[in-house]
């Protein structure tokens, strides 16, 4: 099979999924990503598991940006493997106030990075429906920041 | 081949060939040499161009104590360039035969020597721009050839990549990158590797829609 028959075996293949995914979309049948969002026992799972994947929120959450955060809220600690700096950072709520700060903070950065999204979309319209995509899970993520906050502090 | 059209895919070549060394692996004396001493490649690096330190130093010291000390926290520990930490829910990487960058690479007989390279997975950014780079180098070579179709088949072959891969992943990475990088130096790369490969995509979707005609394309400038 040659280097054509390659790309036009591929464009069909990509063609065949667009039709189903839209035809799926049409039925209703797709969940929205609020549904698709799954439950936990625990809001630092639940934060870790749906929030701080890029896949999942549209955004990259990085070692410094944790750091970063806890700073505007006058903490600090050590930079170490991103996981645990995650749990270092919520392990500092206590409160259901807290909690809000954090919140913020995630929401704020979320804000940031969306507002950039969205200027290189006006500048590049052709990479609009990439950034699209992103802001819309970074929009679901922050919808999922406060369902969270109602489960578990409320 | 038209003047216009053979430098515009000239540049692209080495502008994705630029991005690719610089994101893989640490500069070297004669790297930085060739970027100081061409005002068309420094051009692209302007605030490293107008950066204090830069002046200050000597080409050695400037890399062993800055640009090295900024390229391990970049690209080693603090920050991940593999597009499978982006994609994947898991935020696991995929160092194996399973990922399926490393499977399109073998679809189009493209071998990353993870060894030399010196880098954990094929789907490294590093990596992936190196893969555009040889797609450009064959594509130049095409048009020179007169070979039109098989030009746009790998332009082709280019959006797709992009789209479904590195726009997918990088802008999020090079972002981070941006607002974490010590040096002027890699601040400039990563907006210019950023800016690069998004107005990159502007001109492919341009050429996609003109049905990879050419002759189109040139004409519109």
């Amino acid at each position: 099979m040659d280097v054509k028959d390659l790309n036009e075996l591929r464009g069909e293949f990509e063609q065949l999924q667009k039709r189903e995914m839209e035809a799926a979309s049409a039925e209703g049948s797709c969940a929205t990503d609020e549904e698709s969002r799954e439950d936990y026992p625990d809001y630092m799972i639940a934060m870790y598991e749906e929030v701080m994947p890029p896949a999942k929120a549209g955004i990259y959450f990085s070692r410094w940006d944790l750091k970063a955060m806890a700073a505007e809220m006058d903490e600090s600690f050590a930079l170490d493997i991103r996981e645990r700096m995650f749990k270092n950072y919520m392990q500092w709520v206590a409160t259901p106030d807290d909690m809000q700060l954090v919140m913020t903070q995630f929401k704020k950065h979320i804000d940031i990075k969306c507002d950039i999204y969205k200027d290189y979309s006006k500048k590049y319209p052709s990479s609009k429906e990439i950034f699209d995509k992103k802001i819309k899970k970074a929009e679901s993520t922050k919808k999922y920041l406060d369902k969270v906050f109602i489960e578990f502090f409320t | 081949m038209q003047d216009d059209l053979k430098n515009e895919q000239l540049a692209r070549v080495n502008i994705y060939a630029l991005i690719s060394r610089i994101l893989m692996n640490e500069v070297d004396e004669k790297l930085l040499e060739l970027i100081l001493k061409d005002e068309n490649i420094l051009s692209f690096f302007p605030e490293f161009k107008k950066w204090d330190k830069r002046k200050k130093m000597s080409n050695k010291d400037l890399i062993e104590k800055e640009l090295n000390v900024d390229f391990t926290n970049l690209f080693l520990l603090h920050l991940i360039p593999y597009e499978s930490f982006y994609i994947r829910e898991d935020q696991q990487m995929e160092t194996g035969g399973d990922n399926p960058v490393q499977a399109l690479y073998n679809d189009f007989d493209f071998r990353v020597e993870l060894d030399e390279a010196r880098v954990m997975s094929a789907d490294h950014i590093g990596v992936e721009l190196e893969f555009m780079y040889k797609l450009c180098e064959a594509e130049y070579k095409a048009l020179e050839d007169g070979e039109e179709t098989i030009a746009a088949e790998i332009a082709e072959i280019q959006y797709n990549f992009l789209k479904n891969h590195l726009l997918e992943w990088a802008p999020m990475y090079l972002l981070n990158v941006k607002s974490e990088a010590g040096t002027a130096f890699y601040f400039d790369a990563a907006d210019l590797a950023l800016e690069f490969i998004l107005s990159d995509f502007e001109y492919l979707t341009q050429l996609k829609d003109s049905e990879y005609s050419y002759k189109t394309i040139a004409g519109d400038k």
